[in-house]
């Protein structure tokens, strides 16, 4: 037997409200409120999503401060054309439905900072392979997407490039590599033992394809960053 | 686990989740409601593979797809509840 309205709780009450036909506004006015407020709901929620991607907020946290210190070292941070990348350019992808998962996903950075997980320079260096090698799975399997949001080899000019960048570029292409497969340190420094994480990364994403995965690993990332390093100066 | 919450979030907030409501909220017939929400999750799996079928994740289709359907569900049940026609 339902309750009188007189003897429900504020939950029923707000729960009849919400169901009961308005008798007070009309179609018209229902639906562009709420054509408005969707539009400030939504609006809100994309502006706050973007604040952040923003450099100051992903560096906001003190256990950032030794990525961030890498990063202002490299040709993504400091170069002759001042085009830079910022963290969310290569973490966030710029696609909603890959956003949005992304954006879930880092809600464990907050738990990690919270709970001191890397809060120290050794703890940082103890944790540097685990947390590399977590991106490089990420972007082995999306093809290097977040790279490929500015750079496409079908815009490259090879001719302008270097001599040996033009031909490993040609390798990529032609044994259908991807960016991430010789630029792991591109931004932060490379862990010990980083190539054969990186092996491993790409073999368990290949299944049981491991050949082909062995001669997709270039081992040159470190010579790679360098020169980019210096020609960035 | 955390990626499996990452997708679910993702989706319902995407296509599967918003618009398989949407598409819901426009029929009486749960089982209708449903189907096009099924059918929301199968087509934004399939755009964000860029078209292409081999670039479709298993569990990401799945995930996708039991979004859409439970919110063309819950669609229609608002439809039921919330409207007399």
């Amino acid at each position: 037997m339902a309750d009188s309205p007189e003897k429900r709780g504020w939950i029923g009450r707000i729960w009849n409200a919400i169901w009961t036909p308005t008798v007070v506004f009309s179609t018209g006015f229902l639906v562009l409120a709420g054509f408005l407020a969707g539009i400030l709901f939504w609006g809100g929620f994309h502006w706050t999503l973007e604040l952040t991607n923003t450099e100051e907020f992903c560096t906001s946290c003190h256990t950032m401060e030794t990525n961030l210190g890498e990063y202002r070292e490299t040709i993504h941070y400091n170069n002759h054309s001042g085009v830079r990348a910022i963290c969310s350019d290569c973490h966030v992808p710029h696609e909603w439905n890959h956003k949005i998962k992304a954006k879930i996903m880092a809600v464990k950075d907050i738990y990690h900072e919270l709970a001191g997980t890397i809060s120290t320079p050794e703890k940082y260096e103890e944790h540097r392979l685990s947390m590399a090698s977590a991106v490089w799975k990420k972007m082995k399997a999306s093809d290097s997407r977040e790279c490929r949001n500015c750079h496409n080899f079908d815009y490259m000019d090879f001719t302008i490039q270097e001599t040996r960048a033009a031909s490993e570029h040609q390798r990529a292409i032609d044994e259908n590599m991807t960016c991430i497969d010789c630029h792991q340190g591109i931004a932060h420094s490379l862990p010990p033992g980083y190539l054969e994480e990186y092996q491993s990364v790409t073999e368990k994403l290949a299944g049981k394809d491991t050949e082909s995965s062995h001669q997709q690993v270039a081992s040159d990332s470190e010579e790679i960053r360098s020169f980019l390093t210096t020609r960035a100066d | 686990m955390l990626e499996f919450l990452g997708t679910l979030g993702a989706n319902i907030i995407s296509l599967p989740g918003i618009l398989g409501l949407a598409l819901g909220m426009m029929t009486r017939r749960l089982w209708l409601g449903a189907l096009m929400g099924g059918l929301v999750g199968v087509f934004e799996t399939l755009i964000f593979a860029h078209g292409n079928f081999a670039g479709i994740g298993a569990v990401d289709l799945m995930i996708s797809v039991v979004v859409g359907l439970c919110a063309g569900t819950v669609g229609s049940a608002i439809r039921i509840k919330g409207a007399t026609v």
